[in-house]
């Protein structure tokens, strides 16, 4: 046969044909109605706990609930980009923490979620839960999503091997206690020049001091949206993690995720990881071999006293103004969120505990979880939750994460080349410039325009 | 149209598909993004003119010189390194003849087949430290790198990026300039040999300048192509790298106008972008005529 | 000194060998050497493939265990098996019941051949008028095109955005296949490949009567039948591996194309790298058929286009 204009081009025409009317025929197969409400998620583990009970929202209502899994990027520039043209959205929307600080960057009234401070103070439920958690999801004082969780940070470690050391974890009561112990274990043990055994995994970017500054109380921003991050604390805070990380008697390594992380949890690379509530359950899936071994312990406190947790990462529900029924869509919200049997199964299966507190009185919370050795770790994470840091946002949320970071490599650069003389100094010089440049950006936003450069 | 006559109607009908979706989908957004680098704008309904204040301000931005300064150096890099590595390949390829020629032309092409999304998460994890594939080959051959964290250590990202980019079009351009080499007049190949040229000078003289336009079209897009680099970076790194070490010029672009939510200054982002590559290619063209 | 530096050594040897041992041996060696060159390239490159078709056969606990594949000794269920697969196959569950891999392979054929089809239509067209044809403008329209490849193509994502979403074509095929069906870069090759068409033969078929659509069609186009398989190839690539593109305008999951729904394994808080592998390594079979039997077609049509640059 001859192909006048090539082979390729027929060979494409013909499937394009075929796969087009295959792809064709299984769309008309798939009809569906169109629902009262749409929801869309991007944790699969959510959709799973919602869709068992959502049939009896469905019933109670006589109306039909739709969920969308969304992975969580695809979500986020969608969002983004039909708020930004009024195009579809769904009713009501799992977001991610932090994301906020986007969608709030215009004036109040454009902010594409429903205020929910008066409902929830109408209706009780703000001083029901965890007062702090809700500074995730508010700007300029009103609250736009109902938070899911508190994420409070545990530490997590190998039992078996803590044993063998004979650490006793009750005695790391402070930081400073947890960095003696870690600079004892840390050994090359195989003889090839890198340590073999690290006390702390310890990310090389803001992740983890994140989590120490909201331990001790600092925010990245007020809740005035105003740039706080200069400060002496700060700086003390990175130095010290710059020395762990780096100096000459560091105890971290970053262990990474996915296999990397597995790889050193199974042998014993890094001993205590930092661990909130949802990640105790990854590793149960990710590490099923670890089963009985790990165990978890409160994050040791900056000084005799202090804090013993923070918060890393969180889940709210936000209404979009665009839909067309708010009312049953916070009827949903309230059915998913306050109720607190479905909260304590949820724990179940997810290990994540809730913000509403009269839900850490049932009994779930207290039962001995195999995977951590028979630890209650519900009732940990618990007593943990009433010291959750609050965590204001901004829209300039990720770019002042950013510019930490960069203080925080450029320390890394400052020890390697001068030692630890004078580092933090250095740190707080540089933590000025970076706060003043995240303020400058701030201040080009003709709607949030407030503070001043050079210090709020 | 008229049968028969060459109207001056038919080019216009021929060209006329790429004409209306041009002004749809390429006129209207070219003029919005004018639009939008002077405003500040959040969703449809706000926006505020603010002049020359987006410009003013990225070309204040240490920010916007990283970026400037990666994606210059990668293109630098990319055609001067790439390049020439692609044209020796193509040149050993060039002699083989038949079935096994063909074996090697597909296997050096194929790492083109897989999209930057995918290229990027594969060599993620191609890329870790101590356990991936990369740092234990790596330890075997030079008995160096098993802990370098090449994509978290802001001096080793370029690098990484690099040794990417040439897995991903080495072979690509090979097949430019392959098709080029065969289309050099053997006459003046052998004319050469037989006046006792040595390998050297018969590239030199006889091969390069036949294979030019080839050459100049290749380094051409491949400037043009390295200056807009995004997915890659932001498929490898998550982001862009550990103190902005994998941030692009575009990449640059998408954080501010997607994740800080600023569209007017992306749109001036974009601009200056554009207007880079204009001037960098106006040099290389007027370079090229000159030689 | 271990295995490799010896197996370097080895092959060293063998060259200086050819060299020195061999009447006319300088020949020889020198095309050893080639192919020894040439090999170790390949090895280089092919070194993360065979790592991803391990990789996708491993069990995920083990993945990073072992650099490539675990030593005979240690093959058992447990490390070797087909788990990555039957996650891919086992189907999703969606709003819309149970959505199979297959499904995304057949969106992604679709997307990447209808594209390629009509693009290669207009493109050709385009090309055409430019090559053939004398007209006013045509230098500026040149001029234009060529400026219109130094913008980021992010740089109109909002605007366009905004326009598929009035045109009612969000979460459709529309807006994937309408906005990008010209390509510039297209048109530019198919005008070098057809200004080696002789003009003689379309004044002939002028005279004999034919209109210019017929000339196009069947007289010029099949002459540059090589650029056309070059061009489609090309194109269809690009297109396979499209991801923004679909990312931002298709919401329904059971008409995602593969680039989109593999990366959804690769979550923020939840990564299967092996199921992903998995489904890059499938994803990359049907580009790799098309180029392994198309493979002469395209590069005579590189040839005949670029290299008059």
């Amino acid at each position: 046969m001859n192909y006048p204009y090539g082979k390729a081009a027929f060979l494409l025409l013909l499937i394009a044909i075929v796969s087009g009317s295959a792809h064709t025929y299984f769309s008309l197969g798939r009809q569906v109605e169109r629902p009262d409400l749409v929801m869309a998620i991007f944790a699969p583990n959510h959709e799973e706990a919602y869709r068992e009970v959502l049939g009896e929202f469905e019933r109670e209502h006589g109306v039909k609930v739709q969920l969308q899994l969304v992975s969580q990027r695809a979500l986020q520039s969608r969002l983004q980009s039909s708020l930004l043209t009024g195009a579809d959205v769904p009713d009501l929307v799992e977001l991610i923490g932090g994301s906020m600080g986007y969608f709030s960057r215009g004036p109040l009234e454009d902010v594409g979620f429903v205020d929910m401070t008066d409902r929830l103070h109408q209706e009780g439920i703000y001083s029901r839960m965890v007062e702090s958690r809700f500074s995730l999801w508010s700007s300029r004082g009103r609250i736009f999503a109902l938070p899911h969780d508190l994420h409070p940070v545990a530490l997590c470690y190998r039992r078996d091997l803590i044993k063998e050391l004979g650490i006793d974890v009750s005695s790391l009561k402070t930081w400073a206690d947890f960095v003696a112990m870690g600079q004892s274990v840390v050994r090359d043990m195989d003889g090839d020049g890198n340590p073999d055994r690290y006390a702390l995994d310890a990310p090389l970017n803001n992740t983890a001091i994140n989590i120490l500054l909201l331990q001790r109380g600092q925010q990245l921003f007020n809740e005035n949206g105003e740039v706080v991050f200069d400060t002496e604390l700060t700086a003390q805070t990175i130095a010290w993690y710059i020395n762990q990380t780096f100096g000459a008697k560091r105890i971290g390594y970053e262990a990474g995720w996915g296999q990397g992380l597995t790889k050193a949890m199974n042998d014993g690379l890094v001993l205590f990881y930092f661990c909130p509530d949802w990640r105790t359950k990854q590793f149960e899936m990710d590490m099923p071999n670890q089963k009985g071994q790990l165990a978890l312990m409160p994050l040791p406190a900056w000084e005799a006293g202090g804090r013993r947790t923070s918060s890393w990462g969180g889940t709210g529900l936000a209404i979009t103004k665009a839909s067309r029924k708010q009312d049953l869509a916070w009827k949903l919200a309230k059915f998913l969120y306050i109720k607190k049997e479905d909260l304590s199964s949820r724990f179940e299966g997810t290990n994540i505990i809730p913000p509403l507190k009269e839900a850490w009185e049932m009994p779930a919370f207290d039962k001995p979880d195999p995977f951590y050795g028979g630890q209650a770790i519900g009732r940990l994470y618990t007593d943990l939750a009433k010291e959750t840091p609050p965590s204001y946002v901004s829209p300039y949320s990720n770019l002042a994460g950013t510019k930490l970071t960069e203080v925080f490599l450029d320390g890394v650069e400052y020890i390697k080349s001068r030692g630890e003389e004078g580092l933090e100094e250095s740190i707080l010089n540089n933590l000025k410039v970076k706060a003043d440049y995240v303020r400058e950006v701030l201040n080009r936003n003709v709607f949030l325009r407030k503070t001043k450069v050079g210090g709020s | 149209m008229k049968a028969g006559k060459k109207g001056p109607l038919a080019p216009w009908l021929f060209l006329g598909p790429y004409l209306v979706l041009t002004g749809i989908f390429f006129i209207y957004p070219f003029l919005n993004s004018i639009w939008l680098s002077f405003h500040q704008t959040n969703g449809p309904r706000s926006s505020v003119y603010v002049g020359l204040s987006n410009f003013a301000f990225v070309l204040g931005d240490p920010a916007f010189f990283t970026a400037v300064k990666n994606t210059t150096i990668y293109t630098i890099v990319s055609v001067t390194v790439q390049l020439p590595l692609s044209l020796g390949l193509a040149m050993l390829l060039n002699s083989g003849k038949g079935r096994v020629r063909n074996v090697f032309r597909l296997i050096l092409f194929s790492p083109h087949l897989v999209g930057q999304i995918f290229v990027g998460i594969l060599f993620a994890v191609i890329f870790t430290p101590r356990y991936g594939l990369f740092n234990i080959g790596l330890q075997e051959l030079i008995a160096w790198g098993l802990e370098e964290r090449w994509l978290a250590n802001p001096s080793l990202v370029m690098p990484a990026l690099i040794v990417v980019s040439m897995w991903m079009y080495v072979g690509f351009n090979m097949i430019y300039f392959l098709a080029a080499l065969q289309n050099v007049d053997q006459g003046l190949l052998d004319a050469a040999r037989v006046d006792g040229a040595s390998s050297w000078q018969t590239f030199w003289h006889v091969t390069l300048p036949q294979i030019k336009p080839v050459a100049i079209f290749v380094v051409v897009m491949s400037t043009i192509g390295s200056y807009q680099l995004f997915e890659l970076p932001y498929a490898l790194l998550g982001g862009n790298g550990p103190n902005n070490s994998g941030l692009t010029i575009v990449g640059y672009l998408y954080s501010t106008a997607f994740e800080t939510g600023d569209l007017g200054t992306g749109a001036a982002i974009g601009w200056l972008l554009a207007l880079i590559i204009f001037v960098i290619s106006t040099i290389q063209i007027k370079i090229a005529r000159v030689e | 000194m271990n295995t490799i530096h010896i197996f370097l050594l080895i092959l060293a040897g063998i060259y200086f060998a050819l060299r020195w041992g061999l009447p006319r041996g300088e020949q020889k060696a020198t095309v050893y050497l080639r192919y020894l060159l040439l090999s170790m390239a390949a090895a280089l490159i092919l070194s993360p493939f065979v790592w991803l078709v391990c990789a996708v056969f491993k069990d995920k606990d083990v993945l990073m265990q072992y650099t490539f594949l675990p030593p005979l000794s240690q093959w058992s269920l447990d490390t070797i098996n087909l788990d990555n697969f039957v996650a891919l196959f086992s189907g999703e569950d969606t709003v819309e019941g149970k959505v199979y891999f297959w499904e995304y392979v057949i969106n992604s054929l679709f997307l990447a051949s209808a594209s390629t089809t009509i693009s290669l239509f207009f493109a050709s067209m385009g090309g055409y008028a430019l090559a053939k044809y004398q007209f006013n403008g045509r230098k500026a329209i040149m001029a234009f095109m060529v400026g219109s490849m130094m913008f980021p193509g992010m740089l109109f994502l909002a605007p366009v955005y905004k326009m598929i979403f009035s045109f009612g074509w969000m979460d459709t095929y529309l807006a994937l296949l309408v906005p990008g069906a010209c390509s510039v870069f297209g048109m530019f090759l198919f005008r070098q490949a057809l200004m080696g068409v002789p003009d003689s033969l379309i004044e002939a078929a002028r005279i004999d009567g034919a209109n210019e659509l017929y000339i196009y069609l069947r007289i010029v186009m099949p002459l540059v039948r090589p650029m056309t398989g070059a061009f489609c190839l090309i194109t269809f690539l690009g297109n396979w591996n499209s991801f923004i593109g679909p990312q931002v305008f298709i919401q329904t999951q059971s008409k995602l194309p593969l680039p989109v729904v593999l990366n959804q394994y690769i979550g923020v808080y939840t990564q299967q790298y092996g199921v992903f592998l998995a489904g890059t390594l499938i994803a990359i079979i049907p580009p790799a058929v098309l180029f392994f039997s198309l493979q002469k077609e395209f590069v005579a049509g590189l040839t005949s286009g670029a290299v008059k640059g």
